[in-house]
Parts: structure tokens; sequence; C-alpha cells
């Protein structure tokens, strides 16, 4: 266990957001983790994000966004005239009549819709209030960006983000191939694509939804961790990623365990952040691998 | 003699008290409401008894919450048949008479409604992480509620149903056909839902409107209209994307609920 950075200006470093405040309130007022409980950390260096505050409020540009509930959290914004989100239709729960929607320009459409992301992007527009639930039991994780920091956020676990915060899409490059019969099938682990969110113009707020419980760590240059491949949330961008495939020993070199009884990993290697969940759903484990990305594999 | 007056239903309680004896809601907490006016729905304690005519109910649970009646004679209480957990084997059953069989049929509400006669226990779940909310109902009281969202209800409770007005909320706004419809005549009755998530509730003015996610919606006063609003927004390769919501008008308490199923994206 380890506390919070405290020095004698009371100056408060978060150790969720690594933003500098006062300290004052109950909450930080860029991510809204509360600053009265402890950091706790486990022995193998994995930090408990704590769920935000029931009615915690988060402050971005000119607008104040607030958390309310705790199994099915609702973001409810504030939004000045001047400030703008963005967020997929599916999460908006309810809106003031004189907030403005649109849908936003999204390029490469055809390719979204092949690869099963949100094809209407929906932006409102302020003055007003408007609110977003992910629909699911879990936390909400807000995600304060600096001008020009990115971050990488598995799909389906975006929320809403403020307009100045630049969203774009990339292949995962994380894929493996298996045969059955004369048919090729192709595997995704984590998804064909990432979504990677970069602040500009100005500091950016980025929401996402982490089903069960959230744990941030950090790891240093060349450090990697395996991790089941659905419990990523988000990593900074600097964080490389790709397959790890282990086979446990079988009693003779023809031992199903070969093709059939074979561990399927994330190894994540440093520098940067990494955000996992506590709810994931392993992955399928169909045949042997015929090829993959970029991969590492252990026989035991 | 010192009385505490209950935040979510008015009612006035013993100054010993910590939770209302009509709703459960906890007196020594203060409402909490966000700042655009919606108050989240008190969350009961776990083991928290309030009483209605002659009879107790206690919730348990705070995940997939569990609401267990004591009968007494004379009460009687009814639900929807597959949200009853379990029941003393001696606690009598009867079917209650919905009407307008066809209607039901085609608007997906149940068929068979079932009544549970005292004296005994009999505990009922949604089955679904969420919240119970108690709503105690007055005479001349009418609450309407969606469809398949009531856990149970009291016996001075008359139970009926409501069309929704406008094609294209029956297509689109994800609430069905028909909202469930309960007010009482004379005695007050005691109204159990269960929210999916969290549930939150707002009461609007005169004429005051929100737009709600229709699969948000839980209740409201039968006071507060509820039209569809249809919103058409041009997209780049679909050509136009039409979104579907509620408008609700005010006087009267809407009910929410952050966790929905919405029927337009599926």
């Amino acid at each position: 266990m380890s506390t919070p950075t405290e020095t004698a200006t009371s100056s408060y470093t978060c150790p969720y957001c690594r933003n500098v405040s006062d300290g004052g309130g109950t909450s930080c007022s860029r991510c809204g983790a509360p600053v009265d409980v402890r950091l706790k950390v486990t022995k193998s260096g994995w930090a408990k994000q704590p769920p935000i505050k029931d009615m915690a409020r988060i402050r971005f540009n000119r607008s104040t966004c607030q958390i309310s509930g705790t199994q099915v959290p609702v973001a409810e914004m504030k939004l000045d005239g001047e400030d703008s989100l963005y967020f997929s239709h599916h999460v908006l729960l309810h809106a003031d009549e004189q907030v403005h929607l649109e849908t936003m320009q999204m390029a490469g459409g055809w390719n979204r819709v092949l690869a099963g992301m949100p094809l209407v992007m929906m932006q409102a527009k302020g003055p007003g209030h408007i609110a977003f639930s992910a629909d699911r039991p879990g936390e909400t994780l807000a995600i304060p960006l600096q001008q020009g920091q990115a971050v990488d956020v598995v799909e389906h676990r975006f929320l809403v983000a403020t307009t100045n915060v630049n969203y774009q899409w990339e292949r995962a490059g994380v894929w493996f191939t298996t045969q059955d019969g004369d048919e090729q099938e192709w595997h995704y682990p984590i998804g064909q694509t990432m979504d990677r969110f970069t602040a500009h113009g100005n500091h950016g707020l980025l929401l996402l939804h982490g089903p069960g419980n959230t744990f941030i760590r950090d790891l240093n240059s060349g450090e990697s961790i395996l991790t089941q491949p659905d419990s990523l949330i988000w990593k900074d961008q600097t964080v490389r990623m790709h397959l790890h495939f282990e086979y446990p020993r079988g009693q003779y070199w023809f031992s199903s365990s070969r093709w059939q009884a074979k561990s399927m990993w994330l190894r994540l290697q440093g520098p940067g952040r990494i955000a996992i969940q506590s709810v994931f759903e392993p992955p399928e484990m169909v045949g042997a691998v015929m090829n993959s990305s970029p991969s590492t594999t252990h026989y035991w | 003699m010192d009385r505490i007056e209950c935040q979510w239903c008015k009612a006035q309680n013993e100054a010993s008290r910590t939770s209302c004896n009509t709703c459960g809601a906890p007196l020594d907490q203060k409402n909490i409401v966000s700042d655009s006016g919606w108050a989240e729905a008190p969350r009961l304690r776990d083991m928290t008894e309030f009483h209605f005519s002659n009879s107790t109910c206690q919730v348990e649970g705070e995940i997939v919450p569990v609401a267990e009646i004591n009968l007494a004679h004379g009460d009687s209480v009814f639900f929807e048949h597959h949200v009853m957990l379990w029941k003393e084997p001696t606690v009598p059953m009867s079917a209650l008479n919905t009407g307008g069989g066809m209607k039901r049929t085609i608007g997906g509400m149940p068929h068979v409604v079932s009544v549970a006669h005292g004296p005994g226990r009999i505990a009922f779940s949604r089955d679904a992480t969420g919240e119970v909310v108690v709503l105690p109902i007055h005479p001349s009281h009418e609450i309407d509620v969606r469809e398949h969202a009531f856990l149970a209800g009291t016996h001075s409770l008359n139970y009926s149903f409501v069309r929704i007005k406008g094609l294209a909320n029956v297509l689109h706004g994800g609430t069905g056909m028909y909202m469930d419809r309960f007010v009482t005549q004379n005695e007050p009755g005691l109204l159990l839902l269960h929210g999916y998530g969290n549930v939150f509730q707002k009461t609007l003015q005169q004429n005051e409107k929100i737009l709600v996610e229709p699969g948000g919606f839980l209740y409201k006063d039968s006071s507060v209209q509820m039209n569809t609003v249809k919103q058409s927004f041009k997209t780049g390769l679909m050509g136009t994307h039409n979104m579907f919501l509620a408008e609700m008008v005010g006087p009267g308490r809407v009910g929410i609920q952050s966790m929905y199923v919405h029927h337009g994206s599926e």
C-alpha cells in the first residue's frame, strides 16, 4: 500500500490521471477519482482504480460532468454553450430540449461497417444537460488528456469524449488463423480495430466504461505482462502488444494439448500505462493455430 | 411528538426511525440529486423492512435485490408469474382477470398475472442487476409503468393498461404498445418496481419537457404526457439516420433507469 503524492505546498498529484491540483474536495476535479481514499496497490504492482463517487463532478473546459449511480453509472454533462461532445448514439440516456444534436462526420464508413464499429457518431453542443449510460454494470472511467496525449482503447469501451479529442481507428494487428476442414478461420482476440483518441488544441476528456473492477499499471521500458486479451481496456500509445501462446506439457508428443489445451495471452510491453478490467470473456479455444500476427510461443 | 417526513414518499415517520415505514427509504441520508434535478431512487439498506396494510415487506440483497413479503390474512399481492422466487407451500394462489386478452397478446404483455393471498411468505426477484423501487400509491393517484417492469402490487391497486399513442412509438420507441397503469380508489397501495441499473426520478413542472431514451423510461405520473419525437440526421454513407426519443411533458414525476434494452439498435 502507498498513499497519493503530497507536497508541502499542498499540491496534489492524482495517482490515477497524473494531473496536479490543489487536492481540495473529496475527488479529483480532472478525473473524479476520490482523493480521500488510500491508493491500493497489489504486491505485484496493479493499482485498483477506485470507482468515481456518486455525484462527483469532473470539470472540463467550461463544463462539468457529474457521475451518478453506482451499479450502471450515468455521466451527466452540464454543457456550456462553447463546449461540445461526441458519442455513439445508443449511449444517450436523456437530454434537455435545447441541446443541439447532430451527426459527426466519420471517415471510412464501409470499413467501419465491416469491422462492426459504430457507424453513426453523434455530436451534442451546449448549452444544456445531456446524460449517457453504457447500459451495463461496471465503472465509468474518466481519462483527462493533455494536449497531444494519445491513448489506444479497445473497441466498445468508448462512452463519450469532448470534440477537441480526435478519434481515429486503426487495425489492432492482433490475430491468428485456424483451419476447419478446407476453411481458414480468422480470430481477433481484441477485435479487428482499436480506437485512438488524441487531444488537440486544449485539454480533452475521454469517458470509457469498464465492466467489473478496473486496475491500472505502469510498465517500465521493456517490462512486459501477460493478460487475458479481452480484459484490456486502454493503453498508452507507447505500449506494444502481441500474442503469446503457451502449450502445457502432454504425456506424449502427439498429446491433444498441443492443439486444444493451449493458453492464449496478450503480451503488453512497456513503457507506458495499461488498464485492465476484471470481467472478460476467455478466448475461444479452437484447433491448431496455422498463422498469426507477430507472436511468441512457449511449450512447457 | 417529533415526526420525520420521508423525502422519497413524503410519509410521516417517528423520529426514532432510520428507514421509512412506508417505502423503506433511509431517513438518515440526504436525498441525492444531480445538478440537472434527477434524484436517485433511495438505495434500500439490506434487510430494510416496511409495511402495507397488515403485511410487511423486506428487501434483501443489493446487486439483484429480492423483495420478501410476509402477507397477513386478508392481504394479497399480484405479480407476473415468472418473478416469483420462492413461496411457502401454504400460500394460496389465484389468477387476476386482466381483460383485453388479444390486445395484451399483441402488446407483448403478460397474460397470466398471479395473485398470492395471505397468510404466508412469498418473495420476488426480476433476475437482473438493478434496484427495487417502492412507490406508495394514494387514492386518485395514477402511475404508468413500462411493460415488464413491475415486480408486485398490493391488493388495493387496480391494474390496467394503456396504449402508447403514435405509430412511431409502437415501432421504434422501445416501450412496446402498452404501459401498465396502476390506480387505487380508497385504500393506499404499494407498488414495487424493478429498475435495471440505477433509477432516477425528476419532477417536471407544468409544460416542462425532457427528452428521454425510450428504453430508459421506467414510470411516470399519468399527468405526464409521453410523445414520440423523431430526429433525423444526415449521414454521409447512409443518407439519413433517424433517432426516436420520448418527449416527456409535465406536470408530474418521471422515473428512468440507466440500463435498458435499446430496441432501436437491435
